[in-house]
């Protein structure tokens, strides 16, 4: 949807998840969207190095999120959100559908 | 011209500042080297946030860091005789979600120092208080504010644009010092 303006296809994927699920992790993304890590990382650090972006360790994990600071950030939210209105139902409710609340330990399902 | 381990954080700063701009390439100081500067360095810091307004291209920059002697580790600049480093933020130059109109001209030994305001330099920290709840940058914010003259109907206007009024009425008399 983005591709054209953000000049990269998982660009556009990095930036959508982060709206939807308001942080994410490399492999998470990766994974979600069946794309290579490598891909994933780089428009990571691009958007992390511009200022877009924010990246905090979580144990050994680095977790990007939003960077709340970002002159822009509202607007881009804005294009974002218009971008997510046009994918379908099903790619939708698999992005914003996400179990994040606590599960006790050894509870079944 | 004095070596570069015996210049402080603001001489340092110009220095590069001035190296660069031989080269057209415009950087502002922001960040916790202005509360150093600002508060007669009771607070102390060994970051030097330059950001890189006019978004020069990073292999430019380098060249000219180079030729003071710096090298590149990771995103940080480095030099063998000052434990001081450097880094180059993306641009635009701005505080929260607002551009910064005003840039202060120091003139010292070493070069001519761009850096933001005072006022600037509180509302820089008072953004990371806001945003991720850091307390140190609040102590920060208030140490400038406390020993410079800055305008806090600017800083009120500017949280209340942040959407951050309220956080701004509990901690207004943290930073009422030497205000206009």
């Amino acid at each position: 949807m983005l591709e054209p303006l953000l000049g990269s296809r998982n660009g556009e994927r990095v930036l959508i998840f982060l709206l939807a699920r308001q942080e994410g992790y490399i492999r998470e993304i990766a994974r979600f969207f069946g794309s290579d890590p490598d891909s994933i990382q780089k428009q990571l650090v691009k958007f992390e190095s511009g200022g877009v972006l924010v990246g905090r360790a979580v144990g050994r994990t680095r977790v990007y999120s939003f960077n709340p600071r970002y002159p822009f950030l509202k607007q881009l939210k804005g294009l974002l959100e218009k971008a997510l209105t046009f994918y379908s139902d099903e790619e939708r409710d698999r992005l914003l559908l996400n179990r994040r609340r606590p599960r006790r330990r050894g509870k079944p399902l | 011209m004095k070596p570069i381990g015996q210049m402080t954080c603001a001489e340092l700063a110009a220095f590069i500042e001035s190296c660069l701009r031989e080269k057209g390439i415009d950087v502002v100081l922001t960040g916790g080297a202005c509360v150093s500067i600002y508060s007669d360095g009771k607070y102390v810091s060994m970051d030097l946030d330059l950001v890189n307004t006019l978004f020069a291209k990073k292999r430019e920059i380098r060249e000219v860091m180079q030729a003071i002697g710096f090298w590149e580790e990771g995103r940080h600049f480095t030099h063998p005789d000052t434990d001081l480093f450097v880094e180059f933020l993306a641009g635009p130059l701005a505080v929260g979600e607002e551009p910064v109109r005003e840039v202060h001209e120091i003139s010292l030994e070493t070069g001519i120092l761009r850096i933001i305001s005072p006022t600037d330099c509180v509302k820089d920290r008072l953004a990371a208080y806001y945003h991720w709840n850091d307390a140190q940058c609040l102590e920060q914010a208030a140490l400038v504010a406390q020993t410079r003259v800055i305008d806090l109907e600017e800083v009120e206007r500017w949280s209340k644009v942040e959407g951050k009024i309220d956080d701004f009425s509990r901690i207004k008399h943290r930073l009422a010092g030497r205000e206009t």
